[in-house]
């Protein structure tokens, strides 16, 4: 089970590269917003740089350098271009699903929770990544995880025996941790949640998902 | 910051002549230094490529990372990221993006590779841990020399195969709990893991 942070595992294989789109997703809301975390993955990425520098080294064509030359030579306004696109950009969460989340095609399941299916936003991925919506002040009933679930907190914040989940927190799942989580605050609670283990959904969703109801 | 956290900073805080380097091409288009990071890095990139199973295309991957340093040249900061982990994080991102587009078309992917992983400094406004920045490759490099091999060989696969820690312990045939304790032991020697239980 992992609280609040990333443990440094998962942020290894985040500066690796080897973590899938919807789990480095998570990773990268929360770095933006933890700079604790993010000073980690800076010496991760460090260790990575020093690995490559300490392995077999393999010559290139002679040709190549002339090669990039006349490419970067056949764009010469790119940098300017450059920095015009990284002042424009969209933060990932932004591009994926616009300027509000309350103007998601939510789909209202039980009670206090809405939940909305966006791995097809992820295409090629087998995980199943889920935003889930806790009314202000909402309850969700008492459940348990299976597999390990992957989730951050988008908006709002909520609490469970084991402590409270605030916006950017993260958090990890899985079948030992049964909880009963309450929205707290006055916003309604969004998370966003990657589920490694392929779920069969039926048609409807019958079955809740994490981390509020599964 | 405290007068006292501005020292190491300042004494640490040597540019690298690779960071000089490539500071030159930011500042001034300056092809000479280009052409020092390209033979430094070039080889060290093309063997990442191979050792990632990107054999066939392991000179596109240089070319590419090449293009982008040049133009990303003039956002690097080597306040915030030594040169060879700042190009680190760009062979990492082509490599993702290679695989993607093999993949998939750009039409299907909303999310960008580099809105998923980030190249330190950018699209970073928060300068209070730059100091941890600069200290941090050099303070690798030196305990890395102190790891057992054992340690380095999986976080070799790690970084350079890109290799889960469950692939890993299938490779070397061994538990995945001892993959993972072996590189928990090399990440706390590198104090990656500072508070892990408690913040
Ligand atoms: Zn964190």
């Amino acid at each position: 089970m992992t609280r609040h942070h990333p443990d440094t595992l998962t942020l290894m294989e985040y500066s690796a590269g080897n973590l899938s789109e919807p789990h480095a997703l998570c990773i990268r809301l929360h770095l933006d917003q933890c700079p604790h975390c993010r000073s980690r993955v800076d010496t991760l990425d460090s260790l990575g740089a020093v690995m490559m520098e300490s392995q077999p080294q393999v010559g290139v064509s002679s040709d190549m350098f002339d090669s990039i030359l006349s490419r970067i030579d056949s764009e010469p306004d790119m940098t300017e271009k450059y920095i015009d696109a990284q002042a424009k950009r969209l933060s990932p969460l932004q591009k994926l699903l616009g300027d509000n989340l309350d103007d998601l095609p939510w789909k209202r399941q039980l009670g206090d929770v809405s939940v909305l299916d966006i791995s097809e936003r992820f295409p090629g991925q087998n995980e199943q990544v889920v935003l889930q919506k806790l009314a202000a002040g909402g309850k969700a009933p008492a459940h348990t995880h299976r597999g390990d679930e992957t989730t951050i907190v988008l908006q709002g914040a909520f609490a469970d025996q084991k402590g409270v989940f605030n916006q950017w927190d993260f958090v990890v799942l899985n079948q030992e941790d049964e909880h009963k989580p309450v929205a707290v605050g006055c916003e309604d609670c969004i998370t966003l949640s990657v589920l490694s283990a392929p779920v069969k959904l039926t048609g409807t969703f019958t079955r809740l998902l994490n981390p509020f109801i599964r | 910051m405290t007068t006292l956290d501005q020292k190491p900073a300042r004494a640490e805080g040597r540019k690298d002549p690779w960071s000089q380097m490539l500071e030159k091409v930011g500042k001034n288009q300056d092809r000479q230094a280009y052409h020092a990071l390209f033979e430094h890095f070039g080889p060290q990139i093309k063997y990442y490529a191979m050792a990632n199973g990107l054999a066939s295309h392991a000179e596109e991957l240089v070319q590419e990372v090449f293009v982008s340093i040049w133009r990303r040249s003039c956002l690097y900061d080597w306040r915030k990221a030594a040169a060879s982990t700042w190009i680190f994080t760009i062979a990492r991102n082509q490599r993702i993006d290679m695989l993607r587009k093999m993949k998939r078309t750009s039409a299907e992917m909303p999310v960008e590779t580099e809105d998923l992983w980030q190249i330190p400094g950018e699209n970073d406004d928060e300068p209070v841990t730059s100091l941890h920045r600069l200290m941090s490759e050099r303070r690798v490099r030196e305990s890395l020399s102190h790891l057992p091999e054992e340690q380095i060989t999986v976080i070799a696969k790690v970084y350079m195969e890109s290799k889960s820690h469950q692939m890993v312990a299938d490779e070397l045939n061994i538990p995945l709990g001892t993959v993972k304790s072996r590189v928990r032991l090399a990440l706390n020697k590198l104090k990656v893991i500072l508070q892990d239980q408690n913040v």
